[in-house]
């Protein structure tokens, strides 16, 4: 058989060193080939391991049912606050605040924590999210001074955290909501308070300007997660465009209980929206009431977590109904997003979220637990 | 310049072809299981144990390819002692070295990535250890089909024997 291959070798013209030069060569070219499209789901995969297994470690130590139970059994805020205590992640924040703002300055780092975990392509709209606490601290800054409030007294309402964390204490010590606009100068948040301004000397509301920063903060947070190039990112737009159309489906619904008409809301609404685009929510801001709204909703995702409390909205008149709805939804659509890429997005999307709640939740227990005799049953239907 | 026989020179291909790609193959996955387990890590100092357990899982590929190497490195006559190999059993050794390599390589890189997602697992639910093991050991089989047939050529295909 030596003797053959011998043959075959010299008979296409090949020496011995040649032959083997050849094996080589066909080797590297194979080895090529099968590494180059190996690593390629690798490298999709790599970035998220580390991220992933340190949210589901933290998804782990999240709240279960039956913790949430003896939350709700407590007989008042003071056991509620003992019990988070005892839990590691809630511990240190209540040694330094009381309740409710330790839960947001627990919010607050965690959105911090996923920001600085998550890997570089999806990193952006965390980041963004990361600053909600920002939007947070100048609202309750706007709020504190158009009611008046002291330095001392606005300094309980902010969260030590975010992007504002350094001026915080010399935005508490303003004396006027301009003060506070003016003393923003520099920021990213500068250009939308300073052209919602006038419409606040008008009014001598901040309801425009809130609503400006809201504006501002959700539009950043679109633009942050857009061209969808890879499945992670899908997934991520997809989640972020959720709470966008969320967030002006609240808003709309909200005005129109009010009675407003489509040039009072527009200036409030990101018309770029995400399943809801620019002539859908032109649509659904010219609607004569919320009844309209719902229905013309027909078609889209958000449709059948609306139309399925109409009953209770007929009933009560109150559009909380339909706010819970929509966030029981987020919820819901998180979750789906959260088991779609496992070792992707997935994991950092679905603790996120499960975090979002469980603080949701603790407000929920915490402010139930305040009011005297308020029924268990009533505080478990409350609860997301 | 030491003279060595086409056949033995053959056999070395195949024994760079064993270790390289098993070896790949296992450093992906084991740097897929262990970025897993450091994030987990960071968070729960207990998952150290584990951690190392499934880091350590897809380094089993890489000690296939390395002792069909060295089966081949010895028994060609490459380290000393033989008179070479005839040219067909080293085209058979490159047979050897691609079939416990490519196992390897995929083997590897299947291994970390349940071992990845295992330590995930794990971390959130420490329930999750023992079905973690298991669905972790499953991509084991493919290394361990190439590992049976790189033996079975070494024997029948004139090199062992």
């Amino acid at each position: 058989m030596a003797d053959g291959i011998a043959t075959l070798i010299s008979s296409v013209g090949l020496t011995q060193e040649t032959f083997l030069v050849f094996c080589i060569l066909a080797v590297l070219v194979v080895g090529a080939v099968v590494v180059i499209i190996t690593s390629r789901p690798i490298l999709d995969i790599y970035p998220y391991l580390n991220p992933s297994a340190r949210v589901r470690a933290r998804k782990g130590r999240l709240f279960d049912e039956k913790q949430i139970s003896e939350l709700v059994e407590t007989n008042d805020v003071e056991e509620v606050e003992n019990y988070l205590k005892g839990v590691p992640e809630y511990a240190d924040v209540l040694d330094a605040y009381p309740l409710d703002k330790a839960l947001d300055v627990e919010r607050a780092n965690t959105y911090d924590f996923v920001a600085r975990v998550a890997p570089k392509d999806i990193k952006d709209p965390f980041v963004v999210m990361s600053k909600k606490s920002d939007i947070d601290n100048i609202k309750s800054l706007l709020t504190a001074k158009e009611v008046g409030l002291g330095p001392e007294e606005t300094r309980e309402l902010l969260i030590p955290s975010g992007s504002l964390y350094d001026e915080l204490d010399s935005l508490a010590d303003t004396e006027t909501v301009t003060d506070i606009v003016t003393s923003l100068d520099g920021t990213e948040y500068a250009a939308a308070l300073e052209d919602a301004l006038p419409q606040y000397e008008e009014t001598n509301m901040v309801l425009p300007l809130e609503s400006a920063l809201d504006k501002y903060y959700l539009g950043k947070l679109l633009r942050s997660s857009d061209v969808p190039s890879d499945e992670n990112k899908q997934i991520l737009y997809s989640y972020v465009g959720t709470q966008v159309d969320v967030a002006n489906l609240k808003l709309i619904i909200r005005a129109k209980q009010d009675g407003l008409d489509y040039d009072a809301i527009a200036p409030y609404i990101l018309e770029e929206g995400y399943q809801l685009r620019d002539w859908k929510l032109k649509d659904l801001m010219e609607s004569p009431d919320v009844t309209n709204i719902v229905s013309g909703l027909e078609g889209t995702k958000y449709a059948d977590a609306l139309t399925d409390v109409m009953p209770v909205y007929n009933e009560t008149g109150s559009v909380a109904v339909f706010e819970k709805a929509l966030d029981g939804y987020t919820s819901d659509y998180s979750k789906s997003l959260a088991s779609k890429k496992p070792l992707g997005i997935g994991p950092i999307i679905g603790y996120l979220s499960q975090k979002e709640n469980e603080i949701k939740n603790l407000k929920i227990i915490a402010r139930a637990k305040r009011e005297a005799d308020f029924p268990n049953s009533k505080i478990m239907e409350m609860l997301i | 310049m030491v003279e060595i026989a086409l056949g033995t020179a053959l056999a070395a291909i195949g024994a760079g072809v064993a270790i390289g790609f098993a070896g790949l193959g296992s450093g992906l996955g084991q740097g897929m299981a262990a970025a897993g387990s450091v994030g987990a890590v960071a968070e729960d100092n207990d998952m150290f144990a584990r951690g190392i357990i499934f880091s350590a899982l897809p380094e089993t590929q890489a000690i296939y390819g390395f002792l069909v190497a060295i089966l081949l490195l010895v028994f060609s006559g490459l380290l000393g002692g033989g008179q070479g190999l005839p040219t067909e059993a080293g085209i058979v050794a490159i047979g050897v070295g691609a079939s416990i390599g490519f196992a390897g390589l995929g083997s590897g890189m299947g291994q970390g990535m349940a071992a990845a997602s295992s330590v995930g697992a794990i971390v959130e639910d420490n329930d999750m250890f023992a079905r973690g093991i298991i669905f972790s050991a499953l991509p084991e089989t493919q290394a361990i089909y190439g590992f049976l047939i790189a033996i079975l050529l070494m024997v029948f295909g004139g090199i062992l024997g």
